[in-house]
């Protein structure tokens, strides 16, 4: 089935209806349909699922689609595809294009040929991230247009139109969905055309070599762009005026839709300045807005970016009209804007009431923090390097990924958590700091291949001893599973060289590299005590498959429990619960790993 | 209509959202789903939102939803205040005890949580987990949520709608199992609606 007769099937299939499509999804059809050909991203929530679309949609094979081993290997790749003029996508989470923000700064100057989408999901909340990052500053800092979508069809929309954009200004273009885009699902009829074109191929030209002359040029040119694309801006339907009343509200993303439901819901009289295509700032649009009401309240997740703009263009056009919002502490800076805290706000900024929130029960539920999962080879990992070092002076330093969940109760087990493959370096810095420590780093595989090869060179050049610990689960769990370098198989199921992270370690002169199985539980207590005390740098590599991907032959039990609830202290895997004081094992959660019977004799495989 | 699915991660939230929304878009109707997913997928809460019509956000407002399909016992009393006055809970009995508890951090009252769901909701109980495993498999559990829901009456959907959703959802192997699970539902709530003539 070509992609063109396989989407004319996706809207066929009941009766030429529409589409329920996650907004992930959303992006990745309206990339296929604007005929990208090539693809490339990390994943990342909350934008996993934009590649993995763009994959599972490529059904004529013509998308080269990969998982890059990282944010910076992505986008640069994308960059040669679209100078040879073919459209190209890359996929990353906000954190991701700090990683890639190189590329990503000198590609504003540089320029593209084939349409070029930079899709970076940010995470207001956060719910799944390390920071509350807003990326319309990237767009402002590399001088590349930034558009915002407000939902899933908008979404659709907006990434089309920008492969078209990008080929108009030679420039890539940001699409920043945010979580409740990316994650909520919209009913989007999809396209059942697919664009065509002949790429030119890459042509040699000077202005693919970033030099100092070329940059001040460029620079010269793409600031007077900025002002076009600004007037551009003020006419493009993502951003528009709605409603006449005397009070204004500022919005865009995902908030805009709840400021929508709230407006709708009371009857109020507002003037909504909707605001998708946030960057360069369409300033002509914005000042008719200040001019046509009394006061304005701004409604948007994360940072304070169309605030800042409208005082930008009241200063510049002296316009003076009362704004209210994060800059002066009427809206707070931080967290997630939903219904009822919108409301909240809008009723201070209205001065009335417009309802009564319950949300208290009186009841308190016990909490569900994530766990690590049932049978989850990081927990006997973790479990393993406690043991081998209880009593020493130890420091754990921590990474990204499901592992980073060893920071809980019982395990107690990661200390530090910075960015993608900071541990192994952050650990670097404490054992300089604190010579008698014994510091460990914990390394999922494909955060090694993303960004912890560089730091392990780093200790063996400069000679500082950690111990690494690389928590080989042969794929990318947190998000979702996604294959790495060192599988051996890509994203579409064609194998590959399998990268051996062993021979990675001891060609970068790690002095001690073991494999082991946690799960052979005392060997792995004896490697890591032995790795510990080795002067040079050690790596550990703890390899078993990750719990969701193996079917258990068996399960452990109970037998006589005297309710000393050990095993639960030690390593509260979430199969162990309590019943009538005593332990017993949940058999439809337990994954029979038998870590649990090197706790306690009284448990038993069967 | 506006309906909130909770449970604990891994329990085919998710796929029941997906499964309801698309049957409203069969009826002719606007639908969007808003998702848990992520961290909070490994054991902790989740919460899935329904909306069919024309709401442009996709989260439900507290005390805004018409229906709560809950999947465990806690979670399901835990998202109560998102009920309107009128509106109806569908709670699967099953417990699904976490690991704060079993590390005696917090209590997990079954008792005491069930009479809050009932002294503050239209609730009806049902043993999901049973009759998912007298079909075939525990996984079944959303399916025959989804029939409880239909049994009930108040999705405003055909029973014909939401059978093609789901032959459209759940892959083949799996297809016969869980349409056994929705008519399992489907019979359980019905009865107690003759019964007890809750609506």
């Amino acid at each position: 089935m070509t992609a063109n007769e396989k989407i004319n099937d996706i809207t066929r299939r009941v009766n030429d209806l529409k589409e329920i499509l996650l907004g992930n999804t959303a992006i990745a059809l309206g990339a296929v349909v604007a005929g990208v050909r090539v693809a490339a991203g990390y994943p990342g929530t909350p934008s996993t699922e934009v590649l993995e679309s763009v994959a599972k949609y490529n059904t004529d094979g013509k998308i080269s689609v990969e998982w890059s081993t990282n944010e910076k290997a992505a986008l640069e790749v994308a960059a040669g595809a679209s100078w040879s003029g073919v459209r190209a996508i890359v996929t990353m989470k906000q954190v991701g294009l700090n990683v890639a923000s190189d590329p990503l700064m000198s590609l504003g100057v540089i320029g593209t040929k084939g349409g070029m989408v930079i899709v970076v999901a940010d995470d207001p909340g956060p719910i799944s991230s390390q920071t509350e990052q807003d990326t319309r500053h990237f767009g402002k800092f590399a001088n590349i247009p930034v558009l915002d979508p407000s939902s899933p069809e908008e979404a659709y929309e907006m990434t089309k139109y920008a492969f078209e954009l990008s080929e108009k200004l030679h420039l890539p273009i940001i699409l920043r969905p945010t979580t409740k885009v990316c994650h909520s699902s919209g009913t989007i009829e999809v396209d059942t055309e697919v664009y065509q074109y002949e790429p030119e191929g890459f042509v040699k030209e000077p202005k693919w070599v970033i030099f100092p002359p070329l940059s001040y040029r460029r620079h010269l040119e793409i600031e007077q762009q900025q002002k076009e694309i600004s007037a551009l801006f003020s006419r493009l339907p993502f951003n528009r005026i709605e409603g006449n009343g005397r009070i204004g509200i500022a919005t865009g993303g995902a908030a805009y839709a709840i400021v929508r439901d709230i407006v709708e819901s009371y009857e109020l009289d507002v003037t909504i300045l909707k605001s998708g295509a946030v960057f360069p700032p369409p300033d002509q649009l914005y000042s008719e807005f200040l001019q046509r009401v009394e006061k304005v309240l701004v409604l948007e997740e994360l940072d304070p970016v169309i605030e800042e703009q409208l005082y930008h263009i009241m200063a510049v056009r002296k316009i003076e009209k009362p704004i209210r919002g994060k800059l002066n502490g009427f809206v707070s800076p931080a967290g997630e804007l939903r219904f009822e805290n919108t409301l909240k706000i809008i009723e201070k900024f209205i001065g009335r009431k417009l309802k009564n929130i319950e949300n208290e029960s009186g009841m308190v539920f016990p909490q569900r923090p994530p766990v690590l999962c049932a049978g989850c080879p990081h927990r006997a990992s973790f479990y393993a390097v406690k043991k081998a070092m209880r009593g020493k002076k130890s420091v754990f330093c921590g990474d990204i990924g499901c592992y980073t969940l060893g920071n809980g109760k019982p395990l107690e087990m990661t200390d530090t958590c910075l960015c993608m493959g900071a541990g192994i370096t952050v650990a670097q810095g404490i054992k300089k700091a604190e010579p008698d420590t014994n510091v460990f780093a914990f390394i999922g595989d494909s955060t090694f291949f993303a960004s912890g090869m560089t730091g392990l060179a780093n200790a063996v050049y400069n000679g500082t001893k950690i111990n690494v610990i690389v928590l080989d689960n042969s794929t990318t769990a947190m998000t979702g599973h996604q294959p790495h370098p060192g599988i051996g198989r890509t994203m579409m199921n064609t194998s590959s060289p399998k990268i051996d992270i062993f021979s990675v370690a001891k060609s970068l002169g790690a002095e001690f590299v073991e494999k082991v199985n946690p799960f052979e539980f005392d060997l792995a207590v004896k490697t890591v005590r032995e790795a510990s005390e080795k002067k040079g740098v050690s790596v550990v590599i703890f390899e078993a498959p990750c719990a969701a991907l193996v079917k258990p032959d068996n399960v452990c039990a109970v037998e006589d429990c005297t309710g000393c609830k050990k095993c639960i202290r030690e390593i509260g895997c979430p199969a162990l619960t309590v019943r009538d004081r005593k332990v017993e094992i949940n058999r439809a959660l337990c994954n029979g790993c038998g870590l649990c019977t090197n706790v306690c004799d009284r448990i038993i495989r069967l | 209509m506006d309906i909130l699915i909770t449970g604990v991660g891994g329990q085919g939230t998710i796929l029941a959202s997906k499964i309801l929304a698309y049957a409203y878009v069969i009826e002719g109707r606007n639908a969007r789903t808003g998702e848990t997913i992520g961290m909070s997928q490994r054991g902790g809460c989740v919460v899935s939102h329904v909306r069919a019509g024309n709401a442009h956000s996709p989260y439900i407002p507290v005390g805004g939803a018409d229906l709560l399909l809950s999947f465990e016992l806690c979670e399901g009393a835990r998202r109560i205040p998102y009920l309107k006055k009128d509106g109806f809970a569908i709670v699967n009995t099953a417990s699904i005890i976490p690991v704060s508890t079993a590390l005696g951090m917090a209590d997990y009252d079954a008792e005491k949580i069930t009479k809050y769901i009932s002294e503050n909701s239209n609730a009806i109980f049902i043993d999901a987990d049973k009759l998912a495993r007298e079909c075939g498999s525990f996984r079944a559990v959303n399916t025959v949520l989804i029939g409880a829901a239909c049994g009930l009456g108040v999705l405003g959907l055909s029973k014909d709608s939401i059978v093609q959703s789901i032959k459209k959802n759940i892959k083949a192997k799996y297809l016969d199992l869980n349409i056994k699970a929705f008519h399992s539902g489907m019979k359980t709530t019905g009865e107690m609606k003759e019964k007890c003539k809750v609506i």
